[in-house]
C-alpha cells in the first residue's frame, strides 16, 4: 500500500489545483516542483511532526505483524495529523488515513458496520479527489454484507457528483463509469430479488412495474458501458440475462457477439464461453456452435468445453471436422488437466475408430502425430505412467493400451509392466 | 444585556449557586456558555450541546449559509499580546505551586520578574513605549495596580462592557465600545517587530526561560530538566496554554502564530534563552547557591545516584572529586552580574560531575575488573550496568510510545485566517471523527495516559513495577584498596581523549567526530545520564571535559581557579590546549591521591 502511495505522490505534480483547498500558509511563496517524501524525517521537524510519523510508523509496524488491537491504539492517535496545517500534501494524508483505517476495520475483531460507515462518510468529504473511490468502496463493503439498496444509494448519489475540474479529469472519469456499471449491476440484482419473489404472471401488476422500472435502469446504463473496451463479464452476463427474460434474443445476441469478437476488447475466453452457452441455450444450429468454440479452441486449448467442441465435430458429418476432432483431442490431451481424464481417452478412441473407416487413415493419423512423436509416447506411454494408472483408473490402462500401436507404431516404449526396452 | 430577557428561558432550570459568588443569577453568552451576572464567572454549562456524533450520512447537501456567519459582536475587548503571556504566564505558575513549588513563585518572583521584563523590552512601565506598538501603555505610577493586576487577575475579574483599567488602552482613549472584531490589537507589528529586531520580545518558548530564572531565584530543587519534563507530560501548560486564556481574549488571525505551539523546546536552547533574557534584565545578584541548596552538585548528585542505582558511597567520591574541581564553592553556581550572569546548568554539570568521578573510581575506560564477588555486597559495575540497561530500554521504549501517542491539537479553533477557518473546522471534526472511531474500538483513549508527576524515572528496590533490585547499599570495597592507610581507587590510571588545538568561539562539539574513538562503557554513560536529563550527548560531553579541566588543573588564562588543589598532579603530559601536541589517545595521568 506504501508503495501505491509512492507512485500515486509522481502523479500529484499536474494537479496544482490542491493549494486552493489546503489551508498551509508557510508554504506560500515557494511552490515545490517536487513533493516531499512524506515519511522521512526532515531536519528540523517539530514535536507534533515527530510524534506523527512515530505514530505512523508504528501503525505500520503493528499492521505488518498483524497486530490489530495495537494498530487501532494508535491510529486513535494519528488523526490530528489531519489537522496540520504545516504540510502541503494533506490529500495525500487524508487517502493514507483512510486506507489505514478501513484496513484495520477489516481485521480487527470487533469492528462493526457502524464503524465502517462513520469512516467512509468522513473521509468521502474530507478530500475532492478520493470522493468517487471512497463511494465505490463503501458501497462494495455495503455489497458485501448484503446492504443491497444502501450500496445503490450510495452509488446513484456518487454518480451525480459533480467538482469543477476534478470532476473533469480523466481519472475521475474512469472511476464514474465504474460507479455507472456497479449502480447497474446492485439494479439487476434488485431486479433478480423481484422477480423471484414478487413476480406474478399478471402483466400490469404494480410489483411488477416497479421491476421493469429496474431493468430500464440498469439497461439504459449497460449498454452505454458495455460499449467502452474492458472486461466486463458480470455485467454481460446480468444483461443478457435480462434481455433473455423480456424476450429481446436479438439485442442479446448482439451484445454477446460484440463482446466476443470486437477487436477493440481485450482478448477474453470468457466472452466465447458465454455465447456458446446462450447459442446452445436458444437451440442454435451446430455448425453456429463450432464456429465459436472454433476460436475458444484457439484461445484455451485446455478449456472444459473442447470435449463438447470434440463430440460435435465427431456427430458432424464431414471428413475434415473428423480431423479436426483428432487434432483438438490431442492437443487437449497435452495439458495435465486433461492427461488421465478417461473422457477424453475414450473420446480420442472414438475419433480413432471413425477415422479407420477412411482408407487413409494412417496418413491422416501419422500426419497429426508428426509433430508429436518426439514427447508424446513419453508424456503418456512409459511404464511409469502404467503404473500409476493401473492403481488409479485401470479402464484407463486398457484404453490407452489400445491405442497405443496405433499412435505410435514405431514406439519403443512398452506401456505395460516390465521393463523399458532401451 | 440584549439577551436579558432570553436568559430567562433558557436558564430557568439551572440554580446553582455560583461558585465564586454564590449568587443565583445566571446569563447565557453568545457562545451558549453560562455565566454569573454578578461576578462573571463563565461555567462548564452551555445551551445548547453539539452532537458529537453526527454524521453527514448520505445526503451530499449541505448548506453553509453564509448569512448567519456574522454573529453578534462577541464580548471581547482589546487586548495586547503581552497581556495574553501574562495570563499564560500566570497559568504555569500556578501549575507548579499546584505540584508543590512554593507559593512564592507566582506573587513575589515570577510577578516582579515579568514587570522588570515589560520595562526593559520597553512595552510597559516606560514613559516612552516602543513606537512600534500601537497601543499605548500607562505610566510608572500604577505599579500597585499591576501587583494587584497579576495576582488577582482571573476570569471573574474581567468585565467585558469596561476595559479594566490595569490593562492597556487604545489610542482613543479608555472606556470604548468593545469592538466588533476580537483577537490581540498588535499581533501584526508584534510579528513584525520581532523579526526585526529578534529581540526580547516574549515568546512562548521565553516563557519558560523565565520560570526557570524565577526558579533559580528561589533556589527550587528543579532543574530545567525537570522542567522541560513536566511540559512534556502535561503537567505545566505549554502547548496548548491559550486554550487557558479567558473568552474575552479571543485568538484571531495572527494571533495564532504566536501562541501556537507544535514543539517542546530543547534544553539548550531554553537554557540559551534564559541565559540572554538574564542580560536584559539586569537583576541584582542571585540568592547563593551553597551546599545546603538542593540546586548544589553536593545534594543534586545524591538524587542523581539513587535515581541511577549507585552506591551511596559513591557520594563520598564525587564530593571530594567536586572540592578538587572547585565546584564546591557557591560562588560558582550562583548568577552574579560580577560573572556576566552565566547561567550555570546545574544537572548537567552535576552529571559531568559523576561521569568523571565513576571514571576514577572505576578505572578511566570503565572496565571492570578484579575479584569476583561472593558475599554479594560488592558493587559490581557489570551488573549494575546489565540492570541499567534493560531499565533503559525500557524506558525509551516508553517515551518513544508516549511521543507517538502525543495529541497536539487544542480543542479550540486555530486557524490563521478567516477564510480557511471552515476548512480547519472541517478537517477538525474529521480528524475527530475517526478518533472517536477507534477509541471505541480499541477501548483505549488516545493520548498519553497522566500519570502522576514524578522527578525520578527509575524506580528501585523490591516493590511491583520496580525496575530492577536497589544496589544502593552496595560498597565500593572492590574498587578501592588500601594505599598508604588511605581508600584510593585502585585503578591508577585515567583516560582522557586527545587534546587538540581548535578555535573557542568557532569550534563546536566535536563529540560525533570522537565518538567512534570513545570508550563504549563512557559513551553508554553519557547516553544514560543525557536521557535522565534529555540532553544531547554531545553537550554532556563537553560538561565532562570541562569538569575534567577544572580537576586537572589548566592553565588558560581566562580562567582563575578559586580553590587550591590541596593534592599534586603528577602528570606526564602537560595539558594546556593551546600546545600542539599529537599524543597517542591514552595518555596516562596519575589519580590525585587524597588523605582525607
Amino acid at each position: 500500500m506504501m508503495d501505491d502511495l509512492e507512485r500515486e505522490l509522481g502523479r500529484f505534480e499536474d494537479l496544482k489545483h490542491e493549494d486552493d483547498f489546503s489551508d498551509d500558509n508557510s508554504t506560500r511563496g515557494s511552490k515545490r516542483t517536487k513533493p516531499r517524501r512524506m515519511h522521512a524525517e526532515t531536519p528540523r521537524e517539530t514535536g507534533f511532526h515527530q510524534s506523527t510519523r512515530i505514530c505512523l510508523e508504528h501503525i505500520r509496524e503493528a499492521l505488518l505483524h498483524h497486530r490489530w488491537q495495537e494498530a487501532a491504539e494508535y491510529m486513535a492517535c494519528y488523526p490530528q495529523k489531519l489537522e496540520d496545517t504545516a504540510t502541503s500534501q494533506s490529500e495525500q494524508y487524508t487517502e493514507l488515513v483512510w486506507r489505514l483505517s478501513t484496513e484495520i476495520l477489516h481485521q480487527h475483531p470487533n469492528s462493526k458496520l457502524d464503524d465502517y460507515n462513520s469512516i467512509y462518510e468522513r473521509m468521502k468529504h474530507s478530500g475532492i479527489r478520493h470522493y468517487l473511490m471512497i463511494c465505490l468502496e463503501h458501497s462494495f463493503h455495503l455489497l458485501l454484507n448484503g446492504h443491497i439498496e444502501n450500496a445503490k444509494n450510495q452509488l446513484s448519489a456518487a454518480e451525480s457528483w459533480r467538482y469543477g475540474k476534478e470532476s473533469g479529469h480523466v481519472r475521475q472519469q474512469q472511476i464514474v463509469k465504474l460507479i455507472q456499471a456497479y449502480r447497474s449491476l446492485l439494479d439487476y440484482m434488485i431486479w433478480c430479488d423481484k422477480r423471484f419473489t414478487h413476480f406474478d404472471t399478471d402483466p400490469s401488476s404494480i410489483s411488477n412495474a416497479d421491476m421493469h422500472n429496474y431493468f430500464r435502469q440498469a439497461s439504459v446504463n449497460l449498454k452505454e458501458i458495455l460499449r467502452n473496451p474492458g472486461v466486463w463479464d458480470p455485467f454481460i452476463l446480468s444483461y443478457v440475462e435480462m434481455l433473455d427474460f423480456y424476450e429481446d434474443y436479438e439485442e442479446a445476441l448482439n451484445v454477446l457477439k460484440n463482446y466476443a469478437y470486437d477487436n477493440t476488447f481485450p482478448p477474453n475466453p470468457n466472452a466465447h464461453v458465454y455465447l456458446y452457452q446462450y447459442l446452445k441455450r436458444h437451440e442454435a444450429p451446430e455448425r453456429k456452435l463450432i464456429k465459436v468454440l472454433k476460436i475458444l479452441q484457439v484461445l484455451v486449448p485446455s478449456h472444459e468445453l473442447m470435449l463438447e467442441y470434440s463430440s460435435l465435430l465427431l456427430q458432424s458429418e464431414r471428413k475434415k471436422d473428423t480431423q479436426k476432432a483428432l487434432e483438438v483431442v490431442l492437443e487437449m490431451l497435452a495439458f495435465a488437466c486433461w492427461k488421465s481424464n478417461l473422457d477424453a481417452w475414450k473420446r480420442l478412441k472414438d475419433i480413432i475408430e471413425k477415422l479407420q473407416l477412411e482408407k487413409n487413415w494412417k496418413d491422416v493419423v501419422s500426419d497429426k502425430m508428426a509433430e508429436r512423436k518426439n514427447w508424446w509416447p513419453a508424456l503418456h506411454f512409459t511404464s511409469f505412467h502404467f503404473r500409476t494408472d493401473s492403481e488409479e483408473n485401470p479402464e484407463l490402462v486398457e484404453v490407452k493400451a489400445s491405442l497405443t500401436k496405433i499412435l505410435c507404431p514405431d514406439l519403443t516404449m512398452k506401456y505395460s509392466a516390465g521393463q523399458e526396452s532401451a | 444585556m440584549f439577551e436579558a430577557n432570553m436568559d430567562e428561558e433558557w436558564t430557568a432550570g439551572y440554580r446553582e449557586p455560583c461558585v465564586q459568588c454564590s449568587a443565583v443569577d445566571w446569563g447565557v453568552s453568545d457562545e451558549g456558555r453560562f455565566y454569573c451576572r454578578s461576578c462573571h464567572n463563565v461555567i462548564e454549562r452551555t445551551r445548547e450541546v453539539v452532537d458529537p456524533t453526527f454524521t453527514p450520512g448520505s445526503s451530499r447537501v449541505s448548506t453553509i449559509g453564509k448569512g448567519s456567519r456574522t454573529k453578534k459582536t462577541e464580548r471581547g475587548h482589546q487586548w495586547n499580546i503581552c497581556e495574553g503571556f501574562q495570563f499564560i504566564l500566570k497559568k504555569q505558575a500556578e501549575a507548579l505551586i499546584r505540584l508543590g513549588v512554593s507559593p512564592r513563585l507566582k506573587d513575589e518572583v515570577l510577578c516582579e520578574l515579568w514587570r522588570l521584563y515589560l520595562q526593559k523590552s520597553g512595552q510597559a512601565f516606560t514613559d516612552r513605549p516602543l513606537t512600534s506598538f500601537r497601543v499605548n501603555v500607562r505610566g510608572l505610577d500604577s505599579d500597585s495596580e499591576s501587583a494587584a493586576e497579576f495576582s488577582g487577575r482571573s476570569v471573574s475579574d474581567t468585565d467585558g462592557e469596561t476595559v479594566a483599567s490595569s490593562t492597556v488602552l487604545s489610542n482613543a482613549g479608555s472606556s470604548v465600545d468593545p469592538p466588533p472584531c476580537s483577537g490581540s490589537s498588535d499581533a501584526v507589528s508584534y510579528l513584525t517587530a520581532q523579526q526585526l529586531r529578534s529581540s526580547s520580545l516574549m515568546t512562548m518558548r521565553k516563557t519558560l526561560a523565565l520560570i526557570h530564572i524565577a526558579l533559580v531565584w528561589i533556589r527550587e530543587a528543579l532543574t530545567l530538566s525537570d522542567l522541560l519534563r513536566l511540559v512534556n507530560e502535561g503537567h505545566v501548560p505549554y502547548v496548548n496554554a491559550f486554550e487557558e486564556l479567558p473568552d474575552e481574549m479571543k485568538l484571531e488571525g495572527k494571533d495564532h502564530l504566536i501562541f501556537k505551539v507544535e514543539t517542546i523546546p530543547s534544553h539548550e536552547s531554553v537554557h540559551k534563552e534564559a541565559q540572554a533574557l538574564l542580560h536584559v534584565l539586569q537583576l541584582p545578584p542571585f540568592p547563593p547557591i551553597s551546599c545546603q541548596s538542593l540546586l548544589h552538585p553536593a545534594l543534586l548528585s545524591l538524587r542523581y545516584l539513587t535515581e541511577l542505582n549507585l552506591p551511596d558511597e559513591l557520594h563520598l567520591w564525587v564530593c571530594r572529586l567536586m572540592e578538587q574541581a572547585g565546584l564546591e564553592d557557591q560562588t560558582v553556581h550562583t548568577v552574579d552580574p560580577l560573572t556576566l550572569y552565566v547561567l550555570p546548568r546545574y544537572g548537567v554539570q552535576t552529571a559531568a560531575l559523576i561521569v568523571v568521578t565513576m571514571k576514577a573510581v572505576f578505572g578511566g575506560v570503565l572496565r571492570q575488573t578484579g575479584e569476583q564477588d561472593d558475599s554479594g555486597n560488592l558493587f559490581n559495575l557489570r551488573r549494575w550496568y546489565k540492570l541499567l540497561q534493560a531499565a533503559l530500554i525500557r524506558a525509551q521504549q516508553n517515551k518513544e510510545h508516549d511521543t507517538a501517542r502525543k495529541q497536539w491539537r487544542s480543542k479550540r479553533d486555530v486557524s490563521t485566517s478567516r477564510n480557511r477557518k471552515w476548512v480547519a473546522v472541517k478537517k477538525k471534526r474529521t480528524a475527530e471523527q475517526v478518533q472517536i472511531c477507534f477509541e471505541r474500538l480499541s477501548s483505549r483513549p488516545a493520548g498519553v495516559e497522566r500519570i502522576g508527576p514524578s522527578s525520578f524515572r527509575f524506580c528501585w528496590g523490591d516493590e511491583d513495577g520496580a525496575d530492577g533490585p536497589g544496589l544502593h547499599h552496595l560498597t565500593l570495597d572492590g574498587v578501592l584498596t588500601l594505599k598508604h592507610g588511605v581508600l584510593t581507587p585502585s585503578h591508577s590510571t585515567y583516560w582522557h581523549p586527545a587534546l587538540q588545538q581548535c578555535n573557542y568561539w568557532r569550534c563546536r562539539s566535536h563529540y560525533l567526530k570522537l565518538e567512534p574513538t570513545l570508550p563504549r562503557m563512557f559513551v553508554w554513560l553519557l547516553k544514560l545520564f543525557s536521557f535522565l536529563l534529555d540532553v544531547k550527548p554531545a553537550s554532556l560531553y563537553e560538561e565532562v571535559l570541562r569538569v575534567e579541566r577544572r580537576v586537572f588543573g589548566s592553565r588558560t588564562p581566562w580562567r582563575k581557579t578559586k580553590t587550591e588543589t590541596k593534592t599534586e598532579t603528577k602528570t606526564k603530559t602537560k595539558c594546556r590546549p593551546k600546545t600542539k601536541t599529537k599524543t597517542r589517545p591514552e595518555t596516562e595521568t596519575k589519580t590525585a591521591k587524597t588523605d582525607r
